[in-house]
């Protein structure tokens, strides 16, 4: 029997499915599952001649997953060569595909939510935000050019790598190297999120305290540029992570402390129709 | 200035479309969907474009795109909803700054529009799980076509069919919203005076939201306390040394350059102990 092999149009297609339909049927019960089924099917109908033997190959992906689509494309890209593998007869069956599966979700989920979502998006929003500060245009634009680009040719590379090395691709993700460059990538998403605090967070009070000297500009400012947008920034960490509360909490928290300030008249944004 | 009092219904109507290929799940796509036009800054180009006034939508977009700089969304919980953040939020906050006479550029007209975004975001997450919820139906449907062997049938379930569950989810409240929210910004024009504390605290609060955006960021990528001085440093690139974002990549980049090296160097400390000379050899080697 022929090796089997797939062609750069399956590929191409089960490329393309992942890229857009991963999350466009989500439910809470399957996220992510009909994307993956989708994702699978070209490559599938290829390697399987009966209806019947697709239909079980297809099987094996209707398990539950959910992950950080798009560095889960990588993924994708190992299933596909190992079912291409599992077609050509090699010892590897539905089960342990999805033990692979199963276990590369938590970690590429971890791995795509800080790099991609907590990283590199508020990067390069950071700088968006500074193109388009005086009202401009040209920061959205780059944002939606770059980001796109970016991410196209990146979720490309990945599924083609995945393809290519199969089981070894977890190495990758997973590897010394790899948690090596991302714990750097973070470090410098870290330091961009505190310039972009400081830019865009604009918290000031015009609180006169006894004496006559205004107390933004004689003590805060004197202490740190900057104060009170640094203190309000690490008390809703504080709150979200030492006191577990959740983010639309913190929102409420936040609306007693303004209600409070604007009583005290430490707040007052001095506005009038 | 231009003073936008209605929205007109070819522009609710985009707007609604919009809300359907912009959020997660939505059906541009989490790319070019979800984190592209679900983008509150982006949302400001497009949405100021269709309403006439590209600048003001930019300006307001990005105040309230720093409350949502890094919207995570693990295991598809969410506390707000880009969506409704985008697509209701932004033109309705056109429409309350430009009517109560705020300049778009100034702090109160973007705390106008944070406090006004935030609040409809945060009602929105009823959209997400409303589209999640008649998602199901097609999943069903797509069990039992996966049980008969009618394979073909799951494009339907995946890329069709939802369009359904956002027509219901996206457009319809979209639609409705933008059309009678203008009203109810009269309405608060009316009854709220901007001296009075309701409208002092509204204000207050679209200033201080800014702040749970970037802390739960921060929390997201500080695991020890010593993150946290990472974070005072880029703070003080920008707020004491005056740097630019660009600029403060720049710097961030060279000390994330020089913290790859320091891992690289301690990682080969084991093998240097245990195979004496020569552990240096793939010293050279790079990704």
């Amino acid at each position: 029997m022929a090796q089997k092999k797939l062609s750069k149009k399956a590929l191409g297609k089960s490329f393309r499915n992942w890229y857009y339909g991963h999350l466009t049927c989500f439910s809470q019960e399957h996220m992510q599952t009909f994307g993956y089924l989708c994702a699978m099917l070209p490559l599938v109908e290829e390697l399987y001649d009966t209806k019947e033997e697709q239909k079980e190959a297809l099987q094996t992906y209707s398990a539950f997953f959910n992950t950080e689509p798009q560095l889960g494309t990588v993924v994708v890209g190992m299933t596909a060569g190992l079912e291409e593998a599992k077609a050509n007869g090699e010892e590897i069956d539905g089960e342990m595909i999805n033990g692979i599966r199963a276990g590369l979700m938590g970690p590429v989920a971890g791995i795509g939510d800080s790099l991609v979502v907590g990283t590199l998006i508020p990067i390069l929003l950071g700088i968006a935000l500074g193109l388009s500060s005086g009202g401009s245009p040209l920061g959205a634009i780059f944002y939606m050019i770059v980001y796109n680009v970016i991410l196209t040719l990146g979720m490309r590379f990945l599924y083609y790598t995945g393809y290519r090395l199969g089981g070894k691709a977890v190495e990758m993700i997973v590897g010394e190297k790899a948690n090596a460059i991302r714990e750097s990538v973070i470090m410098l998403g870290t330091i961009v999120i505190g310039a972009v605090a400081a830019s865009w967070i604009s918290i000031t009070t015009p609180m006169v305290i006894p004496g006559g000297i205004a107390l933004q500009t004689g003590v805060f400012d004197a202490i740190f540029p900057k104060l009170l947008p640094m203190v309000v920034v690490l008390f809703c960490y504080w709150l979200m992570s030492k006191k577990k509360l959740a983010p639309t909490t913190v929102m409420l928290v936040l609306v007693v402390v303004a209600l409070a300030g604007v009583l005290l008249g430490f707040f007052d944004p001095q506005l009038a129709y | 200035m231009k003073i936008f009092m209605e929205i007109q219904v070819w522009q609710a109507a985009l707007f609604g479309l919009l809300a359907c290929l912009a959020s997660m799940p939505g059906l541009g796509g989490t790319v070019f969907g979800n984190y592209t036009l679900g983008r509150p800054l982006v949302a400001g180009l497009i949405v100021g474009a269709i309403m006439g006034d590209i600048q003001t939508g930019i300006y307001l977009g990005a105040a309230i795109q720093v409350v949502y700089i890094a919207l995570v969304t693990p295991g598809g919980t969410v506390s707000a909803d880009v969506r409704a953040i985008s697509y209701i939020g932004i033109p309705l906050s056109i429409v309350a700054v430009n009517s109560m006479g705020l300049s778009p550029a100034s702090a109160e007209g973007q705390a106008m529009a944070v406090a006004l975004g935030s609040a409809v975001g945060t009602l929105g997450t009823v959209l997400f799980y409303g589209t999640a919820t008649v998602n199901l139906v097609w999943q069903h449907m797509g069990w039992k076509w996966l049980e008969k062997g009618d394979l073909k049938k799951l494009y339907l379930v995946d890329m069709v069919f939802p369009w359904i569950s956002h027509i219901l989810c996206s457009f319809i409240p979209t639609f409705i919203i933008c059309k009678v929210g203008v009203n109810m910004v009269d309405l608060m024009k009316a009854y709220l005076p901007m001296d009075g504390i309701a409208m002092k605290t509204l204000f207050t609060v679209g200033s201080l939201l800014p702040a749970v955006g970037i802390a739960i960021l921060l929390k997201q990528v500080a695991t020890k306390p010593v993150d946290l001085l990472t974070f005072v440093f880029g703070f003080t690139l920008a707020a004491c040394m005056g740097l630019n974002l660009i600029a403060a990549s720049v710097v961030g980049g060279f000390f994330a350059v020089f913290s790859y090296r320091i891992k690289l160097l301690s990682m080969q400390k084991p093998v240097a102990v245990a195979a004496g000379v020569g552990a240096y050899d793939d010293d050279e080697e790079e990704i």
